[in-house]
């Protein structure tokens, strides 16, 4: 669903991808210090292994995004990490071309940083109850809802009717959505049992 | 932390061979049709896409809709480069290219010499070897074990490499 070949989009679509990603790496590669390098690593690679695990769902197979995940956790770093998956799945496995990278980075990072900050708002800090994993749980099923929006929007943007790319769009998202509100919730859930200083340590 | 991204990992390269999320078109030339099918590289069958056949110009020749095994057949007309196309509508297109040479002397050609062949040997053959190319298309196609562990050794390299220089920095400033 998110990752779209290259030869569907129009050059303007592709130079406003381009252009937004270029921008949201920087200044996301800005707030990676020393000390979270692993985490972002460690992200991106679960982020790079994610798209390869398919369920079978309707007209197509789908895979989990994880990019609420992405942005819960890492806040703008999420954009790089993406970033760098998204580059080498293209690279690798012909997963969304080069020329659209940016397109398709900007589809999935975009709502994975808009999951971040809808998350620290929902959540008080020092809260590792409930409502964690309930704020966590709407910014990963969130994120979901946005990237689909954002694909059939830039398919719109490139020509193709709006309405019918959103639907056959959100028919292959919304089991994704699904699980991945679930996966996001119980992911953050456990961390913040375990590990509250990663979710607090945030800028 | 460390234990859940572990877990999916585990999870994620148990999957077998992973299927990837691509479209993917097979089309050849059988007779005087052009066959093939659309499906998703490693998995499901495309069932119900909209397809379309151009000559190598870009001229359109014939449209056509795959059928609930993603299969579909459609008549070359004239013994010319076909380009065939399909669409999934949310942002996932194939394309695959049958040569003239592919396709019987008996139809009406631009300008083409072929070699004088017989068409019903022609047309078994293809048949006949449709199944192997078939396959050897989706091998190609299919996400390896070798590739999903290099990539993550290489998001991993290039972080390490980040963190590097970060701490290089830092220790000089």
């Amino acid at each position: 669903m998110a990752h779209i070949p290259d030869g569907v989009l129009t050059m303007p679509v592709l130079l406003g991808g381009g252009a937004v990603s270029a921008a949201g790496t920087w200044m996301g590669l800005r707030q990676i210090g020393p000390e979270r390098m692993p985490q972002v690593a460690v992200l991106s690679a679960v982020f790079f292994v994610a798209s390869l695990v398919h369920l079978p769902a309707g007209l197509a197979s789908v895979h989990l995004l994880l990019n609420g995940l992405m942005g819960v956790v890492l806040g703008m770093a999420a954009y790089p990490a993406i970033m760098v998956a998204l580059l080498l799945q293209a690279v690798l496995f012909g997963f969304g071309g080069l020329a659209v990278l940016g397109v398709n980075a900007a589809n999935m990072a975009v709502p994975a940083l808009l999951a971040g900050w809808l998350f620290r708002r929902l959540r008080r800090p020092g809260d590792f109850s409930r409502r964690t994993a309930l704020a966590a749980g709407s910014a990963g099923g969130g994120a979901v809802a946005a990237t689909a929006l954002l694909v059939a929007g830039s398919l719109a943007l490139s020509g193709q009717d709006f309405l019918p790319a959103l639907t056959v769009v959100a028919a292959t998202a919304a089991p994704v959505m699904v699980v991945e509100t679930v996966f996001t919730a119980a992911a953050i859930g456990l961390l913040a049992r375990v590990r509250p200083e990663l979710l607090d340590g945030q800028p | 932390m460390m234990r859940l991204p572990a877990a999916l990992l585990v999870l994620a390269l148990s999957a077998g061979p992973a299927l990837a999320h691509k479209l993917k078109l097979f089309a050849q030339a059988e007779g005087m049709d052009l066959v093939g099918t659309a499906y998703f590289a490693g998995g499901g069958k495309a069932a119900g896409l909209d397809g379309r056949v151009a000559a190598a110009d870009g001229s359109p020749v014939a449209t056509f809709r795959t059928d609930a095994d993603g299969a579909f057949r459609v008549a070359a007309g004239r013994r010319q480069d076909h380009l065939l196309t399909v669409d999934s509508a949310d942002g996932h297109a194939a394309t695959a290219r049958v040569a003239a040479a592919d396709l019987p002397d008996t139809l009406p050609s631009g300008g083409m010499v072929s070699p004088a062949g017989d068409a019903a040997l022609d047309a078994a053959l293809a048949r006949q070897l449709r199944p192997l190319r078939e396959q050897i298309d989706a091998l190609e196609n299919r996400t390896r074990l070798g590739d999903v562990i290099g990539g993550v050794g290489f998001i991993f390299g290039l972080f390490g490499i980040a963190a590097w220089m970060a701490a290089r920095k830092e220790k000089r400033g």
